[in-house]
């Protein structure tokens, strides 16, 4: 266990190493996606400047909403998002097989030898936006609210890391994966907006099937002191117990998929 | 020519080979034209009128943005590029007797077609069955948002292509890709359209090139100009077009010139 633990650094540092190879290509990267989420941002402040309020929620606070999104999904989806989109290729062409005979626990390997350090971009827009958005809404700071923010804050990577996750690991079931994600992006667009504006069914699935409502309006409804819709009184404690909850689902459903693993032909 | 033709075919029948991602496209484009409509219905918070448009306005104006850019697909065209340019197989391209860029173009216009036809058709009629949708302003307007259509779809893929292009110089189609989503978010009118931009970025937005992806065709739609209006935006657009395509061939031939490709 130690051994194997004591691996994982070292492929961190092997990948991160071969990212930088291209280091003027990496960094030019990374400002193309500041700049696409920072139209994103600049799109919203254009509609506020004209409307002042969309649905109850200003400014500092959509902006709030939408930073806090971008860094919960940047930390979660470094842990899984490329990993896992590619996990379907490898079933298609066999790689995994090799995978599953080394000796160190397959997701581990996974996840560490692809740590995806090029959500730098996200996280340098996220961060200054944040802090922000965090004086300029007005929340009501004490120990309380500090310890709620920290702690859905990993509640909501958990959840991004972990819905992600069992996307790319039904590839292992039936081979193909991409289209889920294609759905999983429609829903998570939505996620920069606040949960109440959409139509109740839409809410329904954002808090259930697609569980994406809890990466950022739900936490950050209840940060402003925000009603929430269908959960109530209920909203702060979905927002901190739904990370770990959907992260002990996904590694059920990791088992699971690994369980019913064939191959693919070859 | 009937050899593009034949791409035009093979770019429709490709798409057909994947089923479920049709599905999972329709369901998709579902959600973010609902998402679309819910923003603009929480905007106006119960107001009839901003500005003189009306919520009923602005709601056939999201339903259009998802007709009009929701069957090209820039980031295909641009990865199409830099695959072809990554694997080598455009050294393949410059053998046969065929245009490259137009052999994009006919295998775009295929794929396009297919999701035009299967995906976005239902998707807005669902949406229009919900929210409800008006009809073009005149005959006029409604033969004309047509040809509008077509002057979209061309700049929508000489502007992808002329980005794919440019990974000849940058060796990565990533940030070409990520720069050019950008550049569409906030230019083409998708989100918001020009008319609640701040002046002098309204009037700046609404004449590059861009701006005839989303925000003319809706516009013309809900007869937003008077017939000459019309009729200027339509030669003016028609003149990007041939700039851009006279941009592409440019490119292309320099890009032809000085390819090296390594291994094979």
């Amino acid at each position: 266990m130690r051994h194997q633990l004591s691996i994982l650094p070292l492929l961190v540092r092997m990948y991160v190493k071969s990212q930088m190879e291209y280091r003027g290509a990496f960094w030019l990267d990374r400002l193309a996606q500041i700049l696409s989420y920072g139209a994103v941002l600049l799109g919203m402040w254009i509609l506020l400047q004209k409307f002042d309020l969309l649905g109850g929620w200003n400014w500092p606070e959509l902006a709030l909403l939408f930073s806090f999104q971008l860094l919960a999904y940047a930390l979660g989806a470094s842990v899984s998002f490329t990993q896992l989109r590619d996990l379907e290729d490898l079933v298609r062409l066999g790689t995994l097989d090799a995978l599953l005979t080394k000796p160190i626990n397959t997701w581990a390997y996974l996840i560490f030898s692809g740590l995806n350090v090029g959500y730098a971009g996200h996280i340098a827009l996220a961060i200054p936006v944040l802090i922000w958005a965090l004086m300029a809404a007005g929340v009501q700071w004490s120990l309380g609210t500090v310890l709620f923010f920290a702690g859905s804050l990993l509640s909501a990577t958990l959840v991004t890391g972990a819905v992600i996750t069992m996307i790319g690991a039904t590839a292992m079931i039936w081979v193909r994966s991409n289209h889920l994600f294609s759905i999983f992006f429609g829903f998570w667009e939505l996620t920069r907006y606040p949960i109440n504006i959409f139509p109740t069914g839409i809410q329904a699935v954002l808090l259930t099937v697609v569980p994406l409502g809890y990466i950022s309006a739900v936490p950050v409804a209840v940060l402003l002191g925000k009603p929430v819709p269908l959960l109530g009184d209920f909203a702060g404690l979905a927002a901190l117990l739904a990370g770990p909850i959907i992260a002990l689902l996904a590694v059920a459903h990791w088992r699971y998929a690994l369980s019913r693993y064939q191959g693919a032909g070859g | 020519m009937s050899a593009y033709a034949a791409f035009v075919r093979s770019g429709f029948l490709t798409s057909f080979a994947y089923r479920n991602d049709v599905w999972a496209n329709i369901f998709g484009k579902l959600v973010q034209v609902f998402a679309r409509v819910a923003i603009w219905l929480a905007v106006y918070a119960g107001a009839t009128m901003v500005d003189g448009i009306s919520i009923q306005d602005m709601i056939t104006y999201a339903l259009l943005g998802g007709v009009v850019m929701g069957a090209t697909r820039y980031d295909r065209i641009v990865r199409h590029v830099g695959n072809a340019l990554k694997t080598g197989d455009v050294a393949i391209w410059l053998l046969k007797p065929v245009h490259y860029p137009l052999y994009l173009l006919a295998i775009e216009a295929g794929a396009s077609a297919y999701t035009f036809l299967l995906a976005v058709v239902p998707t807005i009629v669902i949406v229009a069955l919900v929210y409800g949708m008006y009809p073009p302003t005149s005959l006029f307007h409604g033969v004309i948002f047509i040809a509008f259509c077509a002057l979209s779809f061309l700049i929508h893929f000489l502007c992808a292509a002329i980005f794919g292009i440019l990974a000849f110089w940058l060796m990565t189609v990533f940030s070409l890709e990520w720069l050019l989503q950008s550049l569409i978010t906030l230019l083409s009118g998708m989100l918001i359209p020009f008319w609640f931009f701040p002046e002098p970025f309204g009037t700046i937005a609404a004449h590059q090139p861009l701006a005839w992806l989303v925000y003319y065709p809706s516009a013309v739609w809900l007869g937003r100009f008077d017939i000459p209006q019309t009729l200027f935006y339509f030669g003016l657009g028609l003149a990007w077009t041939v700039l851009l395509a006279f941009v592409l061939a440019l490119l292309w031939r320099r890009a032809a010139n000085r390819i090296t490709v390594q291994g094979g």
